[in-house]
């Protein structure tokens, strides 16, 4: 690929990016809807938040599962320093967001340091526990400090809600760990993921690596953070347990390991997916939810499993069967969860969206550990060679890939 | 020497509580011990940290309060006793139905769960297997969120339950000056009777545990197994059966630990109920030496003594962070645990 494609599809993405940021800017100042604003904005946290951690988890090979202890370091660390900013200087709102990422950012780097020197030296499901412990100790001690709130919570000074610059934020983070990846420092991640002997003889300096790569990813949840404080103005312990965790971990898994692109989408759909029947104002209820989710799950194991024998020679005829069973199948799933809406348990419709999202957040968990544990997209990106691929199909006519 | 307050380092320490808190320590720690068995079984045959383990805890304790009530201590029931004068006794015969019943069902739902969450993983990477772990917790914490009830009455209250009694071991007695003014309070133990049966219990179950594992065939298997599953495997040991086996003695241990801990403790239920009792017992399974049967039990107890000890100093608002500072203290200094063979994890 020569020079000024690359600029071309580089400049594409930025121009992409930025008109994204603004027009998200325009439709969340347009949106009469606190609620709706609130789930834009939380989903972009979040897609930040699993970004980050598929570069400790997916990306690295390590497995953390102590994510929301870095989110509440940021949180907390940015809502007390623009306290005491806000009491001497007050400043414009957007030089507090830029100074609260970089107060979060930092502290939880050093937090991820902190944490990240003794526990990488474990592996697997002991380092697992390790990062969860730490967690729930940061978390507990600031659950004792009563100059913080204690339990109560914390009052974060100017309250601030910047939808832009929290999809900047995530893009940001997705822009570095692309580009990360495309460096030697991103290859030294991925060499130890795959083998860490291999890479050590190689020259790669795995201990290093995992900490460079855990302070990255605390660093990102500690921005958000960090935007997180300001967009509620007041936080408390409770936000950040341990569910917090196994939700932007699922996030992770269900988007593939290691996959940006997976990483964003799961982390974008897994959080809205549960608050959809209030958004739309259907009356959807937990039956409903439950089955098409058991219907993607099916759908996926469907067209992996079944329709990969199904050899037809005629395109035609195969895209129909293909399709019509997949449509079939919602379908069915949509009828079966009509079905359940009449059993009094199922057919609630005043229900917690939380306790609904970790029940949800749980099944999902399950069912892509059984059908497809590398996840939706395993390894795959998204990238503009393959839209062009995919359009350079469509106009040759060749099906095959 | 006085024994009384003493001031260490800004903190006051009550030294005439100390042997109080020491059994108390004891009695939480048996019972950490037994849920910590189930962990370290599990881990010893599949390499596995089994996280649905406090939920099928939690399960357990449910299914104890369900039994209690099918066998006539409703809610109800107890409170028209209660009003007539006449209140419900519960028998030993009760308890022990319950234990069983608690043991039994928690047994079926291990096995269901290593069958439909635990098997397929088998071959996959042990991260994928934790991964599942997680979402079977998840999923029974939430699922119980939506379906059963939280904090409901304790099974069997304390109006009628004898086991509530109090026995007092008077240490030394108090001492008085010639004023009548206390110098020196009274150091004594005080239990309930039900501490003593939960004690008495968790030893019986821990020395038929004991003799299973040692001196059956099932336990020779098991044994085998964790030794070398492969190669147990080679030898005709049916290892599926063995992990089956071993799932349904670990989550038969645990509900026998839910069913005490709610019964005689009347510690309040909720859907979230085996978190915290789990986790610790993961602790102390880790700091015994993952794997290792006895090192379970002598972390159990070490937790349960640390954790009384810490509200003793005086950080009881500290008491759930001490198990994971001591989850990282032995992982980082001995990561075999204890008792474990220390040897490190090669890749």
């Amino acid at each position: 690929m020569s020079l000024s494609k690359i600029l071309g599809t580089r400049a594409l993405s930025v121009v992409l990016a930025i008109a994204f940021c603004f027009g998200l800017d325009a439709f969340v100042t347009g949106q009469l809807n606190e609620y709706v604003v609130r789930l834009v904005m939380l989903a972009g946290l979040y897609v930040t938040l699993s970004v980050s951690l598929n570069l400790i988890n997916g990306i690295t090979g390590q497995f953390s599962i102590g994510h929301a202890a870095f989110y509440m370091v940021g949180a907390y660390s940015a809502g007390i320093v623009s306290n005491a900013i806000y009491k001497t200087q007050p400043l414009a709102a957007p030089a507090y967001m830029i100074i609260s990422m970089l107060i979060g950012a930092v502290f939880a780097a050093i937090a991820g340091l902190i944490v990240g020197m003794p526990s990488l030296r474990l592996k697997g499901d002991y380092l697992a526990i390790v990062t969860l412990g730490f967690g729930e100790i940061i978390r507990i001690i600031v659950l004792n400090q009563n100059q913080w709130g204690g339990s109560y919570g914390y009052a974060i000074a100017p309250k601030y809600q910047a939808g832009w610059l929290i999809w900047l934020l995530a893009i940001i983070c997705i822009a570095t760990c692309r580009n990360l990846l495309k460096s030697a420092h991103g290859l030294a991640f991925l060499a130890v993921r795959e083998d860490e002997i291999a890479a050590q003889a190689m020259g790669v300096n795995v201990t290093k690596t995992k900490v460079v790569a855990f302070i990255v990813g605390a660093a990102f949840a500690g921005a958000a953070g960090a935007l997180f404080g300001h967009m509620e103005s007041f936080v408390n312990p409770d936000l950040f347990k341990m569910e917090v965790s196994f939700l932007v971990l699922t996030m992770v898994v269900l988007g593939g390991s290691g996959s940006i692109t997976g990483s964003v989408l799961a982390g974008a759909t897994l959080f809205i997916l549960p608050e959809l029947p209030r958004i739309v104002s259907f009356k959807m209820s937990l039956g409903l939810l439950l089955s098409v989710l058991l219907g993607i799950g099916v759908l996926v194991w469907m067209n992996r499993k079944f329709l990969e024998k199904y050899h037809e020679p005629d395109k035609v005829k195969r895209t129909l069967v293909v399709a019509g069973a997949n449509i079939g199948l919602v379908v069915l799933a949509i009828v079966v969860g009509k079905l359940l809406n009449n059993v009094p348990v199922f057919g609630t419709t005043n229900y917690d969206a939380n306790k609904i999202r970790y029940m949800i957040l749980a099944v999902v968990l399950l069912v892509i550990m059984l059908l497809k544990p590398t996840g939706l997209l395993g390894h795959h990106e998204f990238s503009w060679d393959w839209v062009k691929r995919v359009l350079n199909r469509n106009k040759t006519g060749e099906a095959s890939a | 020497m006085d024994l009384v307050l003493h001031s260490v380092g800004g903190l006051s320490l009550d030294f005439s509580t100390l042997p109080q808190q020491l059994v108390n320590g004891l009695v939480v720690g048996a019972i950490y011990a037994l849920i910590a068995l189930g962990y370290t079984m599990v881990y010893g045959v599949l390499r596995l940290i089994n996280f649905a383990h406090g939920e099928v805890f939690m399960l357990g304790a449910y299914t104890a309060l369900l039994s209690s009530w099918v066998m006539g201590f409703t809610p109800d029931a107890i409170s028209k006793a209660f009003k007539a004068d006449q209140p419900l006794t519960s028998s030993p015969l009760n308890l022990v139905i319950m234990l069983l019943v608690a043991m039994a069902v928690c047994a079926i739902i291990g096995a269901i769960i290593e069958f439909f969450a635990y098997r397929p993983m088998r071959n996959q990477s042990r991260i994928a297997a934790l991964i599942t772990a997680i979402g079977v917790s998840l999923f029974l914490q939430y699922a119980g969120q939506l379906f059963l009830p939280a904090n409901p009455p304790p099974s069997i209250s304390q109006e009628v339950n004898p086991y509530q009694k109090v026995v007092s071991f008077v240490l030394s007695p108090a001492q008085m000056n010639a004023a009548g003014d206390v110098i020196k309070p009274q150091m004594d133990i005080t239990v309930t009777v039900g501490k003593i049966v939960m004690l008495v219990t968790v030893v019986i179950l821990m020395l038929a545990l004991t003799y299973l594992v040692r001196y059956t065939k099932a336990g020779r298997a098991m044994r085998a197994a964790s030794h070398d599953f492969d190669s147990a495997s080679l030898m005709g040991i049916n290892v599926n059966r063995v992990v089956t086996f071993t799932f349904m003695l670990g989550s038969a241990l645990a509900g026998a630990g839910a069913m005490m801990l709610a019964t005689f403790e009347g510690t309040a239920m909720h859907p979230f109920f085996g978190l915290q009792p789990g986790v610790k017992a993961f602790v102390a399974a880790v700091l015994g030496g993952i794997g290792n049967i006895p090192g379970a039990v002598l972390g159990g107890l070490l937790m349960g003594l640390a954790e009384t000890l810490v509200t003793w100093i005086g950080f009881s608002q500290y008491k759930d962070a001490v198990a994971f500072v001591i989850l990282i203290l032995i992982l980082l200094v001995r990561p075999g645990g204890l008792l474990g063979s220390n040897k490190v994890e090669k890749v």
